[in-house]
């Protein structure tokens, strides 16, 4: 099946372009454009999931298998680059034997400062060909993502064949979904840097298309193009990036990059090289994509978009491309310490900041939202701290439970007809058991309770950020994760307790206290909606011309148990959702219960037996062959190589430990003070260091969580209370530290004026010259016209006219009329040309003639 | 139709050479009792002459008619003179002057029809016979 990897995105492909381009034309009912969606991306599924079986079969540990020798073709035929950039590091390279020559001879701390820009001085630029071919690369990271995209899409399209039931514009619903899945396929099998930018701008595209599902609602206008506009900011970045590895490698496939990159040289913190630049082009593009900091504030305003949407894209999938990007890269991050450090802060600060926010929000989905972004932090802190693996393996324990909790949400919505906010749900738990209980272990797994997956993704970043040797500063990012999952936590409890637990308040008629909040709690711009009208969140429409689909058969049921367009809103009892919603978020529930024991963490090696138990099953050692080891400067290809990572398995054994803790000061330098190091030193026990921190890990999550429950569940009055007390801090968390007030203050309206600046030099100046140009040619033309009109044709009737008169008489006269006239004309004519033929001879003959006659010689 | 005049010089060249003075009167009798070639070239060319003039000159179409056929006797004549010249070199094609005579008949024949036709035409139309009451040609 390795072959036939080619189908993967394609199959989605095609079912997308039939469903866009005949499920208009063709009125397709909703079965079959559900039906090829969901067979298109179940396919693409199964294909996948045979295909990375037999590649983890078989041949292990076998880190590329591009395909090839499969499917690919030269796309772009580049031709010949020069590169520049790079010959002095390869130069180095040559002559690696002087360069440690120069440097044993230093002392530690000169060493440092000149170990990466140590480069020999004079080289000729070589050359490369760069041809770029459309290929696709299996290898464990990419067959993470591509059993995600797929197997996660699979189950949110099954949901949204329920969700989006009724809805207009169907088809083009599922034509996009399905031209995502394609993008995001591409993004994350493609096996050079063009293919992922493709598939970056495709999954852009879509994303700005689905948010704007819903194009006749301003907000979902508004979000869709502040997505847009938000990510142009990341691309610019990753396309630079791009730039800079094609002059540096001379090619953009992965895995010449990476042979070279590995080699070069390390730039310790502050040093700014290639690698150092690249790294940050690539993750202001991550930054974009996965919503970090400062860019995040597209995301939560995603939501606007169908709920399906936001699971697929936001929330499981498309969010994640920056994680992917950044552990495909993670050579050339490993190389700039700098980059690890940005990298590691960024991520941390983003968990916190959004963290916070959520625990203020009262619509569900934007809750979730932040949530999202919070979690994305917590990757990006993974990444940072130089456990890929764990980055990746947060990836798709989030992609398990977020997208359960959003179709959650979305069911929750659907089945409160189309209400998001909180304060208007309560003891759900009755009327939606099935929603209730897939939600609970998406709530569970969220907090980090063992054994759910979140635990174990969540807290390996967390022990990892407290034992890196990659860079300084780890303990403040432990100590800002903790604080970060202690507030998801409390957040998750809390909607959890809005949401399913206590009171039923949508009974309660509108007005008071909720009426005002369920008023402000929507983007500011919305037009004014009453509490008669069902909120404004996911309210189909129906676009006007367009197929609203076939006629439900049972139209009375559709509208009793919907209850769509009748008057009684608050007589609306909330109902479970159809099977088509709730047995994905079963499917999702499962995984979101079992998915983390993919990775359970060397501190269990004592119950499990191994460092990594699972064999190749387990997602660190899978993940090895794409991770570089900066101790050994080489991808962990050989076998057992979890073993030699510093990231991984710094303290499994003592060989190993000492070469990951001196070989990692030596290659990093030094990081200051470690955390895990300094318990260890007090405790003298490896294995209880990580278990403290675990037994951490899992009392901050709860005490989130009985926070969460004091407050929700206990003593609902006191959130109130404390709202009072912290005035300031939840006026901040509750408008969002007034990001998006800043940006339009500083960016948008900054922008905005410098683009009527712009105009208005367009309008007065450029259009100015353009309109004074014509009008000079006008006048230029109206000269040259009067010249010619005057001058130029008067000549030439003057002259005319001229000849005319004077010749005419002459010519007239000659026109007689009379035959005989005309015939003495020819008769003279003949005359004179006999006369110049033969006068002489005529003359000659006279004269003969004459003198024969009269004798005499004249 | 140079060509066709330049033997025709030519021969009467060579006569005017021989001619002399005082021969004139023996060679007149001669010439009149077996008449050479140059007699008849020089009838014919007198009655094209008169016939071109009246052709130039006379209103009456009638006479102008009449003057035409001067022109194409004139031709007449110089074909039977040359046809008799050549039959007195031996020449076998010397027959064909008359046949050519015949046929500028039968043409005369013709167009003398045809004139006459426009003529009573003309005459119907305008009353007159008279050509230089008639410019029609100028419009």
């Amino acid at each position: 099946m390795q072959k036939y990897i080619w189908l993967v995105p394609l199959l989605p492909l095609i079912g997308a372009a039939i469903n866009g381009l005949l499920g208009r034309k063709l009125r397709f009912s909703e079965t079959v454009i559900g039906g090829i969606a969901v067979g298109s991306v179940a396919l693409s599924f199964l294909i996948s999931l045979t295909a990375v079986y037999s590649y983890g079969h078989a041949g292990w540990p076998k880190p590329y298998l591009t395909s090839q020798d499969g499917f690919s073709f030269n796309w772009i035929p580049g031709g010949a680059v020069s590169i520049n950039q790079g010959s002095d590091a390869r130069r180095e390279i040559q002559s690696q034997k002087q360069v440690e020559e120069r440097l044993a001879a230093m002392t530690p701390e000169e060493r440092r400062q000149t170990q990466s820009i140590l480069v020999a001085t004079v080289d000729s630029p070589r050359y490369s060909l760069l041809n770029i071919e459309w290929s696709y690369q299996l290898d464990p990271l990419s067959s993470i993502f591509m059993l995600i995209v797929t197997g996660v899409g699979l189950c949110i399209f099954v949901f949204a064949t329920g969700y989006m039931h009724g809805e207009t514009g169907f088809y083009r619903f599922f034509a996009y979904m399905g031209l995502f899945m394609f993008a995001m396929l591409v993004l994350v099998m493609g096996s050079n840097f063009l293919m992922m930018f493709v598939g970056w701008e495709g999954v852009g595209l879509c994303s700005y298309l689905l948010i704007g599902y819903y194009f006749d609602r301003q907000e979902a206008a508004n979000a869709s193009r502040k997505a847009f506009i938000t990510n142009r900011v990341g691309d610019f970045g990753f396309a630079l990036a791009i730039f800079g590895v094609i002059a540096t490698f001379g090619s953009a496939q992965y895995t010449e990059v990476f042979e070279q990159a590995k080699s070069f040289p390390i730039e310790l913190l502050g040093h700014w090289g290639i690698l150092s630049w690249i790294a940050l082009g690539l993750f202001i593009g991550a930054c974009g994509k996965s919503a970090q900091l400062p860019l995040h504030v597209w995301l939560p305003d995603a939501m606007a978009g169908p709920t399906p949407v936001y699971a697929l894209i936001h929330a499981a999938t498309m969010v994640t491309a920056g994680l992917y990007m950044v552990t495909r890269t993670n050579v050339i991050f490993q190389h700039s310490q700098t980059m690890l450090l940005v990298v590691a802060l960024i991520g941390a600060a983003t968990a916190i900041f959004a963290a916070t926010i959520g625990i203020t929000q009262n619509d569900i989905k934007k809750v979730l939202a932040y949530s999202t972004v919070s979690q994305l932090g917590f990757m990006f802190m993974a990444c940072g701290v130089g456990a890929f693996a764990i980055g990746i393996f947060h990836v798709m324990t989030h992609a398990f439970f977020k997208a359960l909790m959003f179709l959650g949400a979305g069911s929750v919505i659907h089945g409160m007809h189309h209400e998001q906010d909180m304060r208007r749900m309560g003891g759900l738990k009755k009327y939606m058991p099935y929603t209730y209980w897939t939600f609970m272990a998406g709530w569970l797994a969220i907090c980090g309770i063992i054994p759910f997956s979140g635990f174990w993704s969540k807290d390996e970043i967390l022990w990892k950020s407290a034992e890196t040797t990659y860079i300084p500063l780890g303990w403040l990012v432990w100590l800002i994760g903790t604080i970060a999952a202690t507030c998801t936590a409390f957040y998750m409890t809390r909607l959890m307790a809005m949401t399913f637990w206590g009171k039923e308040r949508f009974l309660e008629g509108a007005g008071g206290e909720a009426d005002e909040a369920h008023a402000s709690a929507y983007d500011k711009g919305l037009a004014a909606h009453d509490a008669l009208q069902p909120s404004a969140g996911d309210r189909p429409r129906h676009e006007p011309g367009e197929h609203v689909g076939p006629v439900h058969e049972d139209a009375a049921h559709h509208a009793a148990t919907h209850g769509h367009g009748d008057g009684h809103h608050g007589a609306h009892m909330p109902h479970e959702s159809p099977p088509s919603m709730w047995v994905p978020l079963a499917v999702l529930a499962l995984l979101a219960v079992i998915g983390g024991f993919v990775g359970i963490g060397p501190a269990f090696r004592t119950i499990t037996g191994s460092e990594h138990p699972g064999g190749n099953l387990n997602i660190v050692t899978w993940l090895n062959p794409v991770i570089w080891n900066p101790a050994t400067r080489d991808f962990n290809t050989a076998e057992g190589g979890h073993e030699a990572a510093p990231a991984e398995g710094a303290h499994a054994e003592a060989p190993v430990a000492a070469e990951g803790a001196h070989g990692g000061a030596a290659i990093y330098g030094d990081t200051g003070f470690n955390l895990a190091h300094s318990v260890e030193n007090s405790t003298h026990s490896e294995l209880a260091t990580e278990w403290i921190f675990i037994v951490i890990s899992l009392v901050v999550a709860g005490i989130g969580i009985l926070l969460g429950v004091l407050f929700y569940v206990w003593r609902p009055e006191l959130p109130n209370i404390w709202a009072q007390r912290l005035r300031p801090l939840y006026n901040a968390s509750y408008n969002k530290y007034w990001v998006d007030e800043f940006y339009g203050l500083t960016v948008t309206r900054r922008t905005m004026d410098a683009a009527r600046g712009v105009y208005r030099f367009d309008s007065k100046i450029v259009d100015g010259i353009v309109n004074g140009l014509a009008w000079l040619s006008r006048q230029a033309s109206r000269i040259v016209g009067g010249v010619d009109k005057y001058f130029v044709d008067g000549l030439v009737n003057t002259v005319a006219a001229f000849i005319a008169r004077l010749m005419s008489p002459l010519f007239r006269a000659a026109q007689t009329g009379f035959t005989q006239n005309y015939a003495l004309v020819m008769v003279l004519g003949l005359m004179v040309a006999v006369a110049a033929f033969y006068g002489k001879d005529i003359a000659l003959a006279v004269a003969t003639a004459v003198r024969n006659i009269t004798g005499t010689v004249f | 139709m140079l060509n066709f005049f330049s033997p025709t010089l030519a021969l009467l060249f060579q006569e005017a050479e021989r001619s002399r003075l005082g021969e004139m009167f023996y060679q007149t009798r001669a010439a009149a009792a077996n008449p050479d070639l140059s007699k008849f070239l020089v009838i014919g060319a007198l009655l094209f002459i008169i016939g071109v003039a009246g052709v130039l000159t006379r209103r009456n179409i009638i006479v102008i008619f009449m003057s035409i056929e001067l022109i194409l006797n004139a031709a007449n004549l110089n074909f039977i003179a040359f046809s008799r010249y050549l039959s007195q070199t031996g020449n076998p094609n010397a027959v064909a002057g008359q046949i050519f005579a015949v046929f500028v008949i039968v043409v005369a024949a013709a167009e003398a029809a045809i004139g006459l036709g426009i003529v009573i035409a003309l005459y119907r139309n305008k009353e007159t016979i008279w050509v230089d009451e008639i410019d029609l040609l100028k419009w």
